[in-house]
């Protein structure tokens, strides 16, 4: 219960050491927060915790008992009693990163992972990614179909089709009208698999089957800034005196512009 | 399909709950295969992102989004099958119709170039019995050997 609006702190046991946590908390900040260390993948604090990654994998003690949770789906309350490197918890680990490193043999950011914990082989075939938009990084976490539908509300990409054949794209692997060109889907992917380019007026996103997005130019210095369907979204949003002051300027001209009007500077 | 015989359809299913798999799989029977058009529409009428259809469309076996054949062969490969050498009789069929095997998306779906037969292929039909089993529209066909596949291909007017 929250006091005077302020968390209540109860005492949770990890790795047999006693600690001082909010409750309510995610556990899996609670131990980033006190330095213990735990992998993890696909926790994004913007979005729900998924669980999806299983690599925070830990073990919780009820009753004498061990059960296998993701460090992201468990809250802190007064009495959690936690292990995070155990013998299976470390089994487990592992074979995950063998796993990944076979489903995206090119990340970079799995093979390090992986390396810093003892893992720099793996048993399993390695996917085949001549020719993948994802660059043959993707561990369809499910990161960007999520912050697409659920932050964006765009909902251009999801996944296709099913078991090891799952990949993340456009409908018909062809250019979606519906894609703002916000590549939040770029922002949020772990394994920096996403890649968009900007070119002269357009977003292009190279990841999702081309689809290209115009960019908006500033009405000041005529440079692009922003897609255009992302900033019309932002605009139909916002303030009609807020959308005065913006005048579809870039963020450098409108500050120029915004503090000039203020020092009462005349506008050239 | 137009977009009456579409708004029929989609007529018949006035709650949201669960009419989307419904409609599709009405759009499936009718239609033979999910056309790109017609997902387009469906999207739009029910107010439904399209890249969520897709998802739907390809994740189920059921739907298929290249037009099926005259004639479908349905090969079973459920354990049983497998075990009797279901393989061997997919492989057959392939090369009595010229078809390369190739899948990219998981779902086993081929049609000649003369849109003559489709062959898929399916987990068990229940008649285990009779491994390996085969169907063709409909017809089923047990104990099948590699050696018999020219005889019932050539019920459904297939050439040498």
């Amino acid at each position: 219960m929250p006091v005077n609006g302020r968390k209540r702190m109860v005492t949770i046991t990890i790795n047999k050491n006693q600690y001082l946590a909010e409750e309510g908390e995610i556990f899996l900040l609670t131990a980033m927060r006190l330095k213990i260390d735990i992998p993890h993948l696909c926790y994004e604090k913007a979005l729900d915790p998924y669980g999806s990654c299983r690599l925070c994998m830990v073990e919780v003690v009820t009753c004498g008992k061990t059960e296998m949770t993701p460090a992201c789906t468990i809250k802190v309350h007064n009495g959690l009693e936690i292990l995070t490197d155990t013998p299976e918890v470390i089994k487990h680990r592992n074979i995950l990163f063998e796993l990944y490193l076979a489903e995206a043999p090119k990340s970079e950011v799995i093979k390090e992972m992986a390396a810093k914990y003892g893992v720099t082989k793996t048993r399993f075939l390695k996917k085949i990614v001549h020719d993948d938009p994802l660059l043959g990084k993707c561990i369809l976490c499910g990161l960007c179909v999520r912050v697409c539908s659920e932050i964006m509300g765009t909902c251009a990409i999801n996944f296709i089709n099913r078991g090891p054949f799952t990949v993340v794209n456009t409908p018909f692997y062809e250019h979606n009208p519906d894609c703002a060109g916000c590549a939040a889907c770029a922002r949020v992917c772990p394994t920096n698999a996403i890649v968009f380019e900007d070119t002269e007026k357009d977003r292009v996103m190279r990841s999702w089957s081309g689809t290209t997005v115009p960019m908006m130019t500033c009405s000041s210095c005529n440079k692009p800034f922003a897609p255009e369907k992302l900033m019309h979204e932002i605009q139909s949003r916002l303030d009609p005196q807020i959308n005065e002051d913006i005048r579809n300027m870039c963020p450098e001209c409108r500050r120029r512009y915004i503090s000039r009007r203020e020092m009462k500077i005349p506008i050239t | 399909m137009d977009e009456r015989t579409l708004d029929e359809i989609i007529g018949r299913y006035p709650y949201p709950s669960g009419r989307t798999l419904g409609i599709l799989r009405e759009v499936q029977i009718k239609e033979k295969h999910i056309p790109m058009d017609t997902l387009k529409l469906v999207s739009e009428k029910l107010d439904t992102p399209l890249s969520d259809l897709f998802s739907l469309v390809t994740f189920y076996s059921f739907f298929s989004l290249k037009p099926v054949g005259e004639h479908l062969i349905t090969v079973c490969m459920g354990t049983p099958c497998h075990v009797k050498g279901a393989e061997k009789i997919l492989q057959s069929i392939q090369e009595h119709l010229g078809l390369s095997g190739d899948s990219s998306d998981g779902k086993y779906l081929e049609t000649t170039p003369d849109n003559k037969f489709t062959v898929e292929i399916a987990r068990c039909f229940g008649a285990c019995s009779m491994a390996p089993v085969l169907h063709v529209d409909g017809d089923l066909y047990g104990y099948v050997t590699p050696e018999k596949i020219p005889e019932i291909l050539t019920r459904y007017g297939w050439k040498r």
